[in-house]
């Protein structure tokens, strides 16, 4: 049906509460930069079709899920006050915000390394800025929701560590809200330097019952050597709609971890990319997702090899019960000339009643030859010899079956950088099992 | 009326009737071997003791101190005492050994929650009694393990549970002598006058470790013949055609 779609040179691609006089307010009082960048998003934006439920990629999650309409753009948050809670000490350093606006609550007095609002970065050192915003983006991606972020974003932070700044304990965000209607953009950029390393913790939670919608972007920049986790909890109530899109360049040698944790919300779905650009760069993607209820997942990852000798290890694990839908679908692509090239694309999914339904549609784009990529995908529901074994232990079934829906995950999740965030994703899951 | 009586047991799975009137009896204290040609049911009798809700039993009994355990969980009666060491133990990716047997030591509790530090002692002191490397504890349950340290795994866990009566189900199949050597040596140490072992095997080699005061031989279903220890040496002199020509003679 190719006649349905946009004109893109006649009918700019707007989606509701994203027009220019919204840009006209997001651009105030800022810097020539990030007035300049928002603008040249929105150009941008306005040039991609609207997706729509035909389009391939959408197939599977009707757009109209987003409920663009019902939403407004929070204004730029200002800072504001707040303050540390119960458990931010296991953290170098704490960022909080909600309706209200945003706080640095804490940062660590580290010689060469820098938090701060992307307002402040841009004022500092506009120059350096500029050459890290949406230079992470792999190359002819279709970036609609990265774009409209760019141009709309209303809270944004920088975060750029030195050679060899390391952080013990790591980078606490929590993203909150509590208002029907709220519409929520967060922007955060970040590099590290060469051989500089550490981890951040992301949530994001609202109440149940209340409508929200938070469209994220994350840009990582990995210089050699350099080690990077960042771990995203979508912990959001029964109504909360999510839309990311993370990208990150990964460097000689550097390695970063991308953990997409997807549990709470009404729908959500996130794109996440890494460009292994030079010899011995390494990329880890782990995602944990269970759909319960009437909760519709949708996750896209690529792993982008554009340089010989790289590697990458994606491994997405999935439950879908009651009415829930999950859906993956991925690529690894290799360019040509880029041998050597380890790669290795899992998704797995437990089925655990016949009125749910997960989709897997793994993939390869091969540009080179002497390399080695697999990808596989498995359906399934808890294995009946496992749980007899359990059980022939003494294990009540109930207890049994917790336990190994729990170990499917732990192959993800024991990978994560912090105990109180794996408790809390162990916590979700068995709560969800059980409801 | 002995600790385990196993009557007139028939147990099919699906349409196949495999188990055609087993009876038996073992009392703590006691070892006996169950031998048998393939396809003579000693497997299926394993699972149906342990309670695999694939086998259904059709007629007879099985009872464990005096009580009938045919309406019973499996982790009923491995509660109560019962244990299978299985041929194939099931690897469980995810679900690291320590906490695997924890959970199943406090199903055991009387409170729900066995005490953490005597539990680790224990465990180490048998993980070392029976050659384990320690670091075992953090690794998944029987990912990636030889066919002898999933062996060693079972006979871990059954000097955790102290049961009071284990049917080892061809436990020496694919041991290589030095595994079948540590595997006998932990049997070796938990028999006495508290458990009875039903130790079910396709060869004589076992035997020569841990020694049976009673050999039963399972054919078609049924248990056709039962002796003392001399069986053993009978059987392996004159094979299972002997044996299917005295059943005969007897009927």
């Amino acid at each position: 049906m190719p006649t349905l779609l946009l004109d893109p040179a006649t009918e700019p691609a707007i989606l509701a509460g994203f027009d220019e006089a919204v840009l006209e307010t997001a651009r105030q009082g800022e810097n020539a930069l990030l007035q300049a960048k928002r603008t040249a998003a929105f150009e941008a934006c306005s040039l991609i079709p609207n997706p729509e439920f035909f389009h391939e990629e959408y197939r599977r999650m009707d757009p109209a899920l987003f409920r663009f309409g019902n939403f407004k753009r929070l204004d730029t948050l200002p800072e504001s006050a707040q303050e540390l809670r119960e458990g931010d000490d296991a953290y170098d350093a704490v960022i909080s915000v909600n309706e209200k606006g945003y706080a640095i609550l804490k940062k660590p007095d580290i010689e060469g390394f820098q938090l701060c609002s992307l307002a402040e970065a841009a004022a500092a050192d506009p120059d350096s800025l500029e050459q890290l915003l949406g230079t992470a983006v792999v190359p002819d991606q279709q970036r609609k929701f990265f774009e409209l972020n760019s141009a709309f974003w209303n809270v944004g932070f920088f975060i750029q560590a030195a050679k060899g700044v390391t952080l013990e304990k790591g980078i606490l965000i929590r993203y909150e809200l509590e208002e029907a209607g709220s519409a929520l953009l967060p922007r955060l950029v970040l590099q590290a330097e060469s051989m500089a390393s550490f981890s951040i913790d992301e949530r994001y939670t609202s109440p149940d019952g209340v409508e929200t919608l938070c469209l994220s972007t994350h840009e990582l920049h990995l210089e050699a050597a350099a080690d990077v986790r960042l771990v995203s909890l979508q912990d959001w109530g029964s109504d909360g709609i999510h839309l990311g899109e993370d990208w990150s360049r990964v460097k000689r040698d550097g390695k970063v971890s991308l953990f997409n944790m997807t549990l709470g919300g009404k729908t959500s779905k996130c794109t996440t990319g890494c460009d292994v650009c030079e010899e011995n760069a390494n990329a880890y993607l782990g995602g944990v997702f269970f759909a319960d209820g009437k909760q519709h997942f949708d996750q896209k990852t690529l792993q982008f090899h554009s340089a010989p000798n790289t590697y990458s290890n994606m491994l997405y694990k999935g439950a879908v019960k009651d009415h829930g839908y999950s859906v993956y679908q991925g690529i690894i692509q290799a360019l040509k000339n880029c041998v050597g090239v380890d790669a290795y694309q899992t998704n797995n999914n437990m089925v655990l009643d016949s009125t749910a339904r997960a989709d897997s549609l793994p993939g390869l784009i091969i540009d080179a030859d002497e390399l080695a990529c697999s990808h596989g995908a498995t359906m399934g529901n808890l294995d009946e010899e496992q749980l007899y074994y359990l059980r022939s232990r003494g294990i009540p079934e109930g207890e049994a079956r917790r336990m190994l829906l729990l170990g499917f995950f732990d192959e993800v999740i024991d990978r994560i950088p912090f105990e109180a965030l794996q408790d809390r994703l162990h916590a979700v899951i068995a709560e969800k099992f059980e409801s | 009326m002995a600790d385990l009586e196993i009557i007139n047991l028939h147990a099919s799975i699906g349409d196949k009737e495999i188990l055609k009137g087993v009876n038996l009896e073992v009392n703590k204290g006691e070892v006996h071997a169950l031998m048998g040609p393939n396809g003579s049911g000693k497997s299926t009798l394993s699972s149906v003791i342990m309670g695999h809700p694939d086998y259904e039993v059709t007629e007879g009994d099985i009872r464990y101190m005096g009580e009938s355990v045919l309406e019973m969980d499996p982790e009923e009666r491995a509660v109560a005492g019962m244990f299978l060491c299985f041929q194939y133990p099931v690897a469980i990716p995810g679900v690291s050994i320590s906490s695997f047997l924890k959970k199943a030591m406090d199903a055991r509790h009387p409170e729900g929650k066995a005490p953490a530090a005597p539990f680790l002692k224990e465990m180490r002191e048998n993980m070392a009694y029976l050659e384990m490397d320690p670091a075992f504890a953090n690794r998944g349950l029987n990912e990636g393990f030889s066919g002898g340290e999933k062996k060693r795994m079972e006979i871990l866990q059954m000097m955790m549970y102290k049961p009071g009566m284990a049917i080892m189900d061809e436990t020496d199949s694919g041991l290589d002598i030095d595994a079948l050597r540590i595997v006998s040596k932990g049997v070796n140490k938990l028999k006495g006058p508290d458990l009875g072992l039903l130790i079910i095997t396709h060869y004589e080699r076992i035997l020569t470790y841990i020694h049976p005061d009673h050999l039963h031989i399972l054919m078609d279903g049924r248990v056709v013949m039962s002796g003392g220890p001399e069986l053993v040496k009978q059987l392996e002199d004159k094979g299972y055609d002997w044996v299917r020509d005295q059943a005969a003679a007897t009927v």
